[in-house]
């Protein structure tokens, strides 16, 4: 009988710690909801998005995020364009080439490259590769979208490296030994044969990097110039979506229109990496069959 | 006339001898058997025919092995493969359709380019293999859904699309039903009108039934080689006789 009733609380504990997780995000949701519908029913959603001017304080305010919208696609895109290709092949070169010695030491120090905090990324790029931009490209200023760029795919490159590695190791050894016997050379064999195989495992891996980096906050705020212009190319100073938020929360007046246009912005946010997210998912529930 | 010719072979996993100076001879379009128990280095003589034993890193070797006079370890790896093709014990499809899994390696090769030719490889591979009146309307599904001897014939008409010189079948019908055994045995004995061909099996039955000579290998070392119908009647040594006839292994 005892040992009936300390069971059932067990499992009553353990369900409660699995459904705490959906509990928050659901809160999470429903707050931003709540905050961004008032707004949307005074601004209305097609200026808020479609707006190009972003005055909060101004009277009257402005305010459209098509520049954040623009900035983050912009400095996202381009941390892509880095991250995905070099993630991506080392990954192979760590699952297929490597010797035993260098793979284990390259593994670790990738893991360690996802640990380090993004104010210390974004604090190194502001002191050393900002200046650098600068007077490589010869602009006025070094903070642009392009070193934002940069210092993204150092952050997006830990996901994207040990989750392909994960899909790559995973293609059974048996479809190289298949390719090999019938006089592939070892470059064909990965290129045709493993690449392949581990494609669904290597989307999901981009995939979450991209949310790491649309996520990001700290180290596209130090290093992007935060400008809230439409940018005309990668050298100008952007401003995200996130930054904005982080920026300016300090700022409003709880329940003023400025506070909930940040919500807005927020929900937005939410959307899109929900959206990433999910793609993620049905890729990885691909590769896992 | 020889086909393969070994002299002196051993092979060595981590410094430990799996295969002690071997010397043994394969004709030209015969089937070769090669029956033995559980490490009697079998499966090393296989890999080694074709160097998949190189990748393993631990695996070294001595001696030497010709195939047509020209010593196989000064050869192009890749060449190497595609004179001399190899079965193995699980049938695995390449991760694409039927018809991509046989044009694969040909177009690898440059032995095809044009859409015409690759249709009469993967029909003339296919019938050679005896699957082509099973899969002919499906050649675009994926080579996953066939059934395992389907796969293992697929598997052969792979190999047979880059028309080898040699093929090694490692244990080729141990996931097999019977049925599909007889079918693979039968399409083996068809191919060595073209083909010379090595088996390696753990079914005594299998070797007596399709091979033209057996090798008996015990403990890395062969015990005997001889024709089968000879060997399987009266063999010379009393290991070779214990174990075809069931006595151990």
């Amino acid at each position: 009988m005892k040992r009936k009733i300390i069971d059932t609380i067990i499992e009553k504990i353990i369900f409660f710690c699995g459904i705490l997780a959906i509990v928050f995000v659901t809160l999470i949701f429903g707050f931003l909801l709540k905050e961004g519908f008032a707004f949307f029913k005074e601004y209305g959603v097609i200026s808020f998005i479609a707006g190009k001017l972003w005055y909060p304080t101004s009277d009257p305010a402005q305010f459209g995020i098509l520049s954040m919208i623009v900035g983050s696609l912009l400095v996202t895109a381009g941390a892509c364009v880095i991250a995905v290709p070099i993630g991506i092949m080392a990954a192979l070169y760590i699952s297929e080439i490597a010797p035993k010695g260098v793979r284990d030491v390259l593994k670790s120090f990738i893991e360690l490259m996802a640990a380090v905090p993004s104010v210390v990324i974004g604090f190194v790029g502001m002191v050393t590769l900002v200046p650098l931009v600068r007077t490589i490209f010869d602009l006025p200023t070094g903070l642009t979208a392009f070193s934002g760029s940069i210092m993204l795919a150092f952050m997006a490159m830990p996901t994207i490296v040990t989750i392909s590695e994960d899909a790559i190791r995973s293609v059974p050894w048996s479809y190289k030994e298949g390719a090999l016997a019938l006089g592939a050379t070892k470059w064909q064999t990965i290129r045709r044969i493993v690449l392949k195989a581990a494609m669904p495992g290597i989307i999901a891996a981009v995939m979450l990097g991209i949310g790491r980096v649309v996520g990001e906050t700290m180290a596209v705020m130090m290093i992007t110039g935060n400008a809230a212009h439409i940018p005309s190319s990668i050298f100008e100073p952007v401003r995200t979506m996130t930054a904005t938020i982080a920026a300016e929360m300090g700022e409003t007046v709880r329940g003023g229109m400025h506070y909930r246009a940040l919500f807005a912005i927020g929900l937005v946010l939410f959307i899109i990496t929900f959206i990433v997210n999910f793609i993620a998912d049905l890729f990885l529930g691909k590769s896992k069959k | 006339m020889d086909k393969i010719k070994v002299e002196n072979l051993s092979c060595f996993y981590g410094g430990q001898c799996v295969l002690e100076s071997l010397d043994i001879n394969v004709v030209k379009n015969e089937i070769l058997t090669i029956i033995g128990p559980a490490n009697s280095g079998k499966t090393t003589f296989l890999r080694t025919l074709n160097r998949m034993s190189d990748l393993n890193t631990s695996y070294s070797r001595k001696g030497t092995v010709y195939l047509d006079d020209e010593n196989i370890f000064n050869m192009n790896m890749e060449k190497l493969r595609k004179r001399v093709g190899m079965l193995f014990a699980m049938p695995i499809p390449l991760p694409m359709t039927i018809y991509e899994n046989i044009v694969y390696a040909p177009k690898r090769l440059g032995l095809v380019s044009k859409k015409n030719e690759m249709d009469a490889v993967v029909e003339q591979a296919l019938k050679d293999a005896s699957l082509w009146d099973e899969v002919k309307d499906r050649l675009n599904s994926s080579g996953m859904k066939l059934s395992g001897g389907q796969q293992q014939r697929l598997c052969i008409a792979r190999i047979l699309a880059i028309n080898p010189e040699v093929i090694l079948f490692d244990e080729p019908c141990s996931g097999l039903d019977p049925i599909s055994t007889a079918k693979v045995e039968e399409s083996m004995i068809e191919l060595k009108e073209k083909y010379t061909i090595v088996l390696v099996t753990n079914n005594v039955k299998q070797a007596s039934r399709v091979g033209d000579r057996t090798a008996f290998f015990l403990m890395g070392k062969l015990v005997e080689i001889d024709k089968t119908g000879t060997m399987f009647v009266s063999p010379k040594q009393k290991q070779t006789e214990d174990y075809i006839t069931g006595r151990f292994g």
